[in-house]
């Protein structure tokens, strides 16, 4: 029972609710006549509440599947790569600029997580962050960032 | 202004050659999105909103609008040749499709859907554009509670359609209305679950909400499974269907067209739903219902022509009534307000080149889907061959590109990334994300119209029942919530989901 899905997801929504109305009340919830900012909110985490308790009840009569059967079978490693990949990408994006940042992410997804030749992962990567940010910065002039270590370099502060 | 005066200044704005070339490239990339599995026109509209800010209002959302019909004509080509949806609205042509392409008659498969696509997409057009004013006045007289009442039936709808158990869809549509909510409260100005981060006081972005959910989340579901595609290695051959083809066709499109034009109208209803409708309505009206799924051209044409005259029915409700029926509206929704328009009663009037411009330059964009694509199936056939190795590293530095692009800031390529593990999860678990970025849209008009009508009543819920069209509107959600839970009903919704989930 406690292995199902559905107890783990509903308990998540649950609190999910929960902390909707909390903050539906510390938010004021007014009068009918004049509702308040909390009004909505803390009807609507009550709502949730409603929603995954009937979902809890779900799991815990044995309903849905096992938590071990959503990723049995999978290739869940590949997942956690490009997640991993992405929080890095996300954190280093403004101190390294998007070209040398988009090649590193582009050049790990096609060598780590699902691996392509290098005679086509390589000029592949190359040119999709090269060109994109080409036409991004030169005909749709979107900033991109450049990367604070660049900016530190003298010829092009 | 009348219709045919409305049309000619349509048309003025569309043959204008920027937006002619806006057309072109929405086409375009509308039908690549379709043709390849695994990005759909969500992704795609999402990733481009940015680029709509460099041109004209009319130019982006004539661009924005070609990617949504140009990738329901685009979804034919995969679901016929590899049997993969290229997405969602072409899961039913896969199982007729691929089985005349297996027997050699791919050419034959692909005319029809494109055929098809063209007669529905252009019947829709010509509805949407009578239909359009008369709605549009009646709109008027629409107050708060007829706006909420109309936006709860949208997302009961919507949530009675989806997949799996409705109390999950009705979580993900409560979910999406908070979510929403997060920001500045528009109506007295106190900062809602902002946590004190200055990127949160104008509210959660819908481009990484979506480019998430459904970009990420799709591209991480992808991942995990080895993907095989089973290409048709036959000739194509000759597209033109024949003369036996085009007369077994005729009545499946004229039947999907109709049928799809008022499924995609309803809030809630669109593209998908009124494909497997036409399927189950044609099998049930042919002679021979045993040919279907082993290739009968009837279940080709019919579901083709249904999701293409869907695609342009959903349009009437987000032009006239300012509501997006369904998630892709809701992005052009998104495009219209950032060039600080809002679509609604009044937009014929107040602009009528943008409204205009957009309905001629479908007809344009429909006759450029055709001559264009028929020719163009070899070089469709080639990306398809593109392994998905190779294009998931690409989609996911154009989704950071895009949702980088949108609001400039890194804060937001976060919320990409929460968003798409938050939707890749929900998928492992059986919820679904249409619901709540339907939602996430909605939220703040569903809760503005709910605080006025509060307010206008004086604090009590008579004035959503005293009026007929509130009423009437909140009458059939309540129905369709109560529905499951009639046994003979929950056999009938659960089976429909079944046919999609197979």
């Amino acid at each position: 029972m406690l292995r199902r899905a559905e107890l783990w997801g509903g308990l998540f929504w649950l609190a999910v609710g929960m902390f909707a109305a909390w903050q539906g009340w510390l938010l004021e919830l007014g009068t009918l006549r004049e509702p308040g900012s909390g009004f909505v909110f803390f009807w609507l985490g009550l709502l949730i509440c409603a929603f995954a308790a009937s979902i809890v009840v779900g799991g815990l009569r044995g309903e849905g599947p096992l938590l071990g059967e959503l990723w049995q079978g999978v290739r869940w490693r590949n997942v956690l790569l490009v997640v991993v990949a992405l929080i890095v990408f996300g954190f280093l994006f403004e101190r390294l600029g998007f070209v040398a940042c988009s090649l590193a992410l582009l050049l790990f997804l096609m060598t780590v997580v699902d691996p392509v030749p290098p005679r086509l992962s390589i000029p592949i990567s190359i040119v999709a962050a090269v060109g994109v940010w080409y036409v991004l910065e030169k005909v749709l002039l979107v900033q991109l960032p450049k990367g604070s270590w660049l900016e530190d370099l003298p010829f092009l502060s | 202004m009348d219709v045919i005066a409305g049309l000619a200044q349509g048309f003025a704005v569309a043959f204008d050659p920027i937006n002619l070339l806006y057309c072109f490239i929405g086409v375009f990339i509308g039908t690549l999105v379709g043709v390849l599995p695994g990005i759909g026109p969500i992704s795609a509209m999402s990733l481009l909103l940015p680029v709509t800010l460099s041109g004209t209002p009319e130019s982006g959302i004539i661009m924005m609008a070609g990617i949504y019909y140009g990738s329901m004509y685009g979804g034919s080509t995969t679901a016929v040749l590899v049997n993969i949806p290229g997405e969602a609205a072409s899961v039913v042509t896969c199982l007729d499709g691929h089985e005349m392409a297996k027997r050699g008659r791919a050419g034959p498969a692909l005319g029809i859907a494109a055929l098809g696509s063209f007669v529905a997409g252009t019947f829709a057009i010509v509805a949407l554009m009578l239909v359009a004013p008369l709605l549009a006045k009646v709109a008027v007289a629409f107050g708060p509670p007829e706006y909420f009442s109309l936006m709860v039936l949208g997302l009961t709808i919507l949530s009675f359609l989806t997949q799996g158990s409705m109390a999950k869809a009705l979580l993900m549509a409560a979910v999406g209305v908070l979510v929403g909510l997060v920001g500045l409260d528009q109506i007295n100005a106190m900062p809602r679950l902002t946590f004190d981060r200055l990127e949160l006081v104008d509210g959660i972005g819908l481009v990484p909400v979506v480019m998430g959910l459904f970009g990420v989340a799709e591209i991480l579901a992808n991942i995990e499974q080895q993907i095989r595609r089973d290409i048709v290695q036959s000739r194509i051959g000759s597209l033109w269907p024949s003369r036996a083809d085009l007369k077994a066709s005729a009545g499946p499109i004229g039947r999907g067209t109709l049928l799809g034009f008022l499924l995609g109208v309803l809030p809630g209803g669109g593209a998908v739903i009124s494909s497997f409708a036409s399927y189950a309505i044609e099998k049930k009206l042919s002679g021979t219902p045993e040919r279907f799924g082993k290739g009968a051209i009837e279940g080709v044409a019919g579901p083709e022509a249904a999701n293409n005259a869907a695609a342009g029915g959903a349009f009437i409700p987000l032009m006239t009534l300012g509501i997006p029926p369904n998630v892709v509206m809701a992005l052009l929704l998104g495009a219209f307000v950032i060039h600080g328009l809002q679509p609604g009663p009044l937009m014929m009037s107040q602009n009528p080149k943008i409204f205009w411009g957009i309905v001629a330059s479908m007809y344009v964009g429909n006759v450029m889907l055709l001559v264009l694509n028929m020719p163009l199936i070899g070089m469709w056939v080639q990306v398809l061959k593109a392994p998905y190795r190779i294009l998931f590293p690409l989609i996911l530095m154009f989704c950071i590109v895009g949702v980088f692009a949108s609001g400039n800031a890194v804060f937001d390529v976060f919320v990409m990334i929460g968003t798409g593990v938050l939707g890749y999860l929900m998928r492992k678990f059986g919820y679904e994300a249409a619901p709540l970025v339907l939602a996430f849209v909605l939220g703040p008009m569903l809760e503005n119209n709910l605080r006025k009508s509060l307010i206008l009543s004086e604090g009590t819920f008579d004035i959503f029942v005293v009026r007929p069209i509130s009423l009437a509107c909140l009458a059939l959600a309540a129905v369709l919530l109560i529905a499951p839970l009639l046994p003979a009903l929950r056999k009938k919704r659960e089976k429909v989901a079944l046919d999609v989930t197979d």
